[in-house]
């Protein structure tokens, strides 16, 4: 696709629009973070001491982490810190909360862009299958997989999947990443998939591949529906359209129409869905985390909020709401370069 | 261009990373309940990090084992030797010799003051059992004068909590902004001990590999996997299916299943936590010591630990439990009596009381107990309402004495009755730091303080047998139970011992499988 | 009453209904047809199989998980009308006032929604929840606040083209305050695209605020929450498949309800909004 230079000047522009919008909205993120994480009654010093502490020592302890002094301070000390790149130590692991952040990450991207290969790799297909089919039983069955996906609990399903995957077919392990007896092979992504398959070690790419498979489907699930259903009605709608009847009438197989033509042009609203249900995709993530004991940043945050751990708070949904941001631009993005009509 | 270099370098790597899987009779695998934190023991007051932390490092002084049992006595460990004063006060200590950190740094006197110093100068939780120091005096090479600020009988004890673990001292070359080298004691470890870590993948698992040239002997195991694996059910199941050696915290509801499996034992050990219920006794109608007792009538202890516990556990008596010394066996015990506790109230003039209980998840049984708890007092006429906190919050609010009655468990750091009886009724530590009743009584106040002053066991025991018979008539908290540690193990595994004063600690260098 | 009559000819239309009038019937005949009183007690009968005595088994404390989901539809239909007026009223009154006023008003408001829509929502509800204290009502207003951006958003939109239809251009130059304004013409003019939302929103603020009570931060025991009943259910799983398995089986009946429910109405009412 050759883009002519007056629409990547446009683009840098948008983009450049785009971010200066996103600070305050980061900014905005950090302050509810902060005044809500510090509305929770308890005092992580208390949890720090131990249940026996007495009452010098937790005063102490409020010191050194920076908790006796007053909130706007406290904040400032976070923004401060934030201006130089660093998120502040953990109260529970007493290291930087990025070194944190770096240990759990790659699992929870891990998880999510398996959810999201299977999401698309599963749902384009149904979709675009219902659509041709439409009106026919494959098309209605697709439907009832589709709204039974948005209205599973995704927590349920997990313990489901475990139920019979784990408890009485025993085809599947039920928690973790790595057979415990495993040792993780050599960290370059962090995923372990993906470093071993760099490193060619199949023992080990099997063995995670099969933990990784009962949370990935129970994470995409619901978006596999969604996409399924958006595939399929974009594709009914492009499917009408002049072009393809046109195409049909010089020739092209039905295949090479459908597939060439029709789907490129559903594209975009898949697109945009993937962007939109980012959000939803990481509290999707917490809760499998949770079912599956995925050591990642879902448990990471519910850990963090159970211990008040503010700087670990604080650093997560920074983080996470970057990515939102930065998921939903790069979509725009995108999709000005799949429909270049598109002008901002 | 670059990254096609790394690839390449980690291709060729992995020919050479050989086995990467760790397997046979040299490894023993536990399944854990949940991650930990540190792995500082100057920070940690955690039995979770002592796992880890314990068989790294050396004390002066440790549990002895006794037929195959642990006992709450200590005997002579890194320390060879010592003395006491007449009055209690000055204690000298002789060090072994011959242990050497990894670096092959010697374990001196030197290196037991600062690890003892940096503890209290951290003043973090660990600080609080150790705080009877005031001084250290390092007399030679081999020998430590500690004095003491007054006469304290459970010193000797508390030297062998994972406080008082002795610590490299070279781990000083990385302190950073005086924080006494903490950032980096919080992943790492520097001791003596017969274990050294390996790695720990945070969430994932925690590796030890034996110290093959321990002053003590060479473990029989090569390596100790601790896997974390937060649900039970999971335990469980990987126990079965081999794939771990020994199982923590498996639910009570699950041991049956286990039973069952004869690849498996099923050990029972009385342990020292109690579970009781804190009862605000500066809150209102509680201060009425006849409405407290009416709500320790009305309490089915006996359903609680069959259901419950399913059988797992036996009813308090006295706030000290059985197996520590100072237990009295005689003192009086509540039973269920609804009409005695029901005329109570009536006497009180408390009928038609509404009370709040709060609890955390941090007990499995707890949910459980509470509504057991709301239907036993609905029959006295007492409404329960239950709220479940976050944990954080539970404690704020103990702390603050902003409740009425709250699920609580408690056990010792040090095999001394003090950690019940002065923790728990000591009117100087309200709140969190122990008395979590509120509860003020002089003749307690004064019987107890003076066991504390005082070495001899005999007299001491007098004392607080004459003050828990004040105590059971004021009824501070609902004494529930005393739960039985359930651990369930794969039958080839040997040499396991498990200590009331360890829990959740493993003695892995005596541990063997075949 | 033309809607109504469009509905009944649609067959999923029909059938989310349907599943809802059951779930309707149940709640509010909880009370009679429940075999069992739902918080009762009987410890020599936890954990059984579902039977004759136990259609769906009993839990940990001998009560009849059957009778349990039975009263337990009165709290999860409850939370969901709440959380959906709390959400739907609070997003239009915010959507129709930044749409209709337009300026840094609108700016203003419309950023606040984005830093809402860019946290994290199950974190977010969380942490409320856990400041507020926990409890049903408080779960209610959490998830309601989470919920509200997707309204503001929608009637924003809406809002802007209302303003400029003529009647109220003409209101305007008769004098009419703002405040009038948006509630006599922007809102109502928003409404069917309001009911449309909520009827979608419905299921998922249902199965959201299921989630904080699975993460314990929902409705207090003894309570028959269905989203509490799964999380303690899990601890039973592997032996008791019984327990976490049927109130999860409710919840996701009560949501296809209101999912298939919501897109046949938005067929009907308002072809314009697309999922």
């Amino acid at each position: 696709m050759k883009l002519p230079g007056r629409f990547l000047m446009t683009l840098l522009l948008y983009v450049l629009r785009r971010l200066a919008y996103m600070a305050p909205v980061l900014l905005g993120v950090t302050v509810l973070a902060f005044l809500i994480s510090h509305a929770i009654p308890g005092d992580p010093a208390q949890l720090i001491a131990g249940p026996k502490a007495s009452r010098e020592t937790v005063e102490n302890i409020r010191r050194t982490h920076g908790l006796d002094q007053p909130l706007p301070a406290q904040y400032w000390r976070f923004l401060h810190g934030l201006s130089q790149g660093d998120l502040g130590v953990s109260i529970r692991s007493h290291r930087p909360v990025l070194e944190d952040i770096r240990d759990y990450l790659p699992a929870t991207l891990e998880l999510t862009l398996a959810s999201l290969l299977l999401c698309l790799g599963l749902g384009i297909p149904l979709g675009i299958l219902a659509a041709v089919k439409r009106n026919t039983v494959v098309d209605h069955l697709t439907r009832v997989f589709s709204v039974i996906g948005v209205s599973t609990p995704v927590f349920w399903l997990g313990l489901m999947l475990l139920l019979v995957f784990y408890r009485h077919l025993g085809w599947l392990p039920g928690s973790g990443r790595l057979d415990v007896t495993m040792a993780a092979p050599l960290r370059i992504t962090g995923m372990y998939t993906v470093d071993a398959l760099l490193a060619g070690d199949w023992q080990a790419l099997r063995n995670a591949a099969s933990h990784l498979l009962l949370p990935a489907f129970c994470l995409s699930y619901v978006y596999l529906a969604i996409i399924t259903r958006i595939v399929r009605s974009s594709m009914i709608a492009v499917l009408g359209q002049d072009y393809i009847v046109t195409a049909r009438a010089n020739g092209l197989s039905e295949a090479r129409v459908v597939l060439k033509h029709a789907f490129k042009n559903s594209l975009i609203p898949t697109v945009t869905i993937v962007g939109l249900s980012f959000g939803e995709l990481m509290g999707g993530a917490i809760l499998t985390e949770t079912i599956f004991s995925w050591p990642g940043m879902g448990k990471y945050v519910v850990d963090s909020v159970n211990y008040l751990d503010f700087p670990a708070i604080m650093g997560f949904t920074l983080m996470v709401s970057l990515a939102y941001v930065c998921v939903n631009l790069a979509v725009d993005v995108l999709y000005a370069a799949i429909n270049p009509t598109i002008r901002y | 261009m670059k990254r096609l270099l790394r690839v390449a370098l980690c291709l060729l790597l992995a020919c050479y990373a050989g086995q990467s899987v760790w397997a046979g009779t040299e490894t023993l695998v536990v399944g854990v309940s949940s991650d930990i934190h540190t792995l500082d023991p100057g920070v940690s007051s955690d039995n979770y990090d002592w796992r880890q932390i314990y068989p790294c490092y050396d004390r002066l002084v440790r549990y002895k084992v006794m037929d195959g049992k642990g006992s709450t006595e200590v005997e002579p460990s890194a320390a060879e030797s010592w003395e006491v004063s007449p009055d209690g006060l000055i204690w000298t200590f002789r060090i072994r010799e011959g242990i050497t950190f990894a670096d092959g740094t010697k374990l001196d006197a030197e290196a037991v003051r600062f690890s003892l110093q940096r503890t209290l100068d951290i003043g973090k939780g660990p600080a609080d059992n150790i705080g009877a120091i005031d001084v250290m005096r390092v007399i030679d090479p081999m020998t430590l004068e500690i004095t003491l600020k007054n006469p304290y009988g459970p010193f000797l004890q508390t030297l062998a909590t994972n406080g008082a673990s002795i610590i490299n001292p070279k781990i000083m070359q990385h302190a950073k902004d005086n924080d006494l080298a903490q950032a980096w004691l919080a992943g790492n470890m520097d001791g003596s001990g017969p274990f050294r870590m390996v790695e720990w993948l945070r969430g994932q698992r925690f590796v030890l590999e034996a110290n093959k040239d321990y002053w003590g002997g060479a473990p029989a195991l090569d390596r100790v996997i601790i896997r974390f694996m937060p649900e039970s059910a999971d335990r469980r199941m990987a126990l079965e299916r081999g794939d771990i050696d020994i199982a923590e915290n498996v639910l009570i509801d699950q041991i049956p299943a286990l039973e069952q499996n004869p690849e498996i034992s099923v050990e029972r050990h009385a342990s020292q936590l109690v579970e009781y219920v804190y009862i605000n006794t500066q809150k209102d109608k509680l201060k009425d010591k006849q409405v407290r007792q009416a709500l320790s009538y009305a309490v089915d202890y006996q359903g609680i630990i069959d259901f419950v516990l399913q059988g797992n556990g036996v009813q308090m008596r006295g706030p000290v439990p059985l197996g520590m010394w100072g237990h009295k066996p005689d003192v009086f015990q509540y039973t269920r009596d609804v009409d005695k506790a029901k005329a109570l109230l009536k006497d009180a003039g408390a009928e038609g009381l509404e009370l709040t209980l709060i609890y955390s998840e941090r007990r499995p049984s707890w949910e459980q107990i509470a509504t057991i708890m709301q239907a036993n007092f609905a029959q006295i006429g007492v409404k329960l309402n239950l709220q479940l906190l976050a944990n954080p919050t539970l404690r704020d609010q103990v702390d603050k004495g902003d409740f009425e009655l709250c699920l609580g468990a408690w056990s010792p750091d040090f095999a001394d009755p003090y950690m019940f009886m002065n923790f728990w009724f000591d009117s100087g530590l309200w709140g969190l730091p122990g008395n979590r009743s509120f509860y003020q009584n002089e003749q307690v106040d004064a019987l107890i303080r003076e066991a504390a002053a005082k070495a001899d066991v005999a007299e001491r025991t007098r004392l607080y047998h004459q003050a828990q018979d004040v105590i059971m008539e004021d009824a501070p908290y609902i004494f529930l139970y005393q739960v039985q540690t359930i651990v369930p193990l794969h039958k080839n595994v040997h040499g396991y011992v498990f200590n009331p004063m360890l829990e959740s600690m493993y003695n892995f260098e005596s541990i063997t499988k075949n | 009453m033309l809607t109504l009559r469009i509905l009944s000819r649609n067959p999923s239309a029909a059938a989310g209904g349907g599943i809802l009038a059951v779930m309707v019937c149940m709640a509010l005949l909880a009370g009679v047809l429940a075999p069992y009183e739902p918080v009762e007690i009987n410890l020599s009968e936890r954990l059984q199989g579902p039977g004759a005595d136990h259609w769906f088994g009993t839990d940990e404390m001998g009560r009849d998980i059957f009778s349990r989901i039975m009263y337990g539809a009165r709290i999860s239909l409850r939370i969901g009308f709440f959380v959906v007026a709390i959400a739907g009223g609070l997003g239009a009154l915010i959507g129709a006032t930044a749409g209709y006023l337009g300026g840094w008003v609108d700016n203003l408001m419309m950023r606040v929604m984005d830093v809402i829509i860019s946290f994290p929502s199950l974190v977010l509800a969380m942490a409320l929840a856990a400041a507020m204290g926990p409890s049903l009502n408080n779960a209610i207003l959490a998830v309601a606040f989470v919920m509200i951006p997707k309204f503001a958003r929608m009637v924003r939109g809406e809002a802007l083209a209302v303003r400029e239809m003529p009647f109220v251009l003409a209101s305007r130059v008769a004098g009419a305050g703002h405040a009038w304004i948006i509630l006599r013409h922007i809102l109502p003019n928003c409404l069917n695209s309001v009911i449309v939302l909520a009827t979608l929103t419905l299921g998922d603020a249902i199965l959201i605020a299921a989630s904080l009570s699975f993460i314990g931060l929902g409705a207090q025991p003894p309570m028959p929450e269905w989203g509490a009943m799964i999380s303690v259910g899990r601890k039973f799983l592997m032996d008791q498949w019984w327990y976490a398995t049927f109130p999860g089986l409710f919840i996701l009946f009560t949501v296809v309800g209101f999912n298939i429910l919501g897109d046949a109405l938005r067929d009907v009412l308002d072809p314009r909004i697309r999922r």
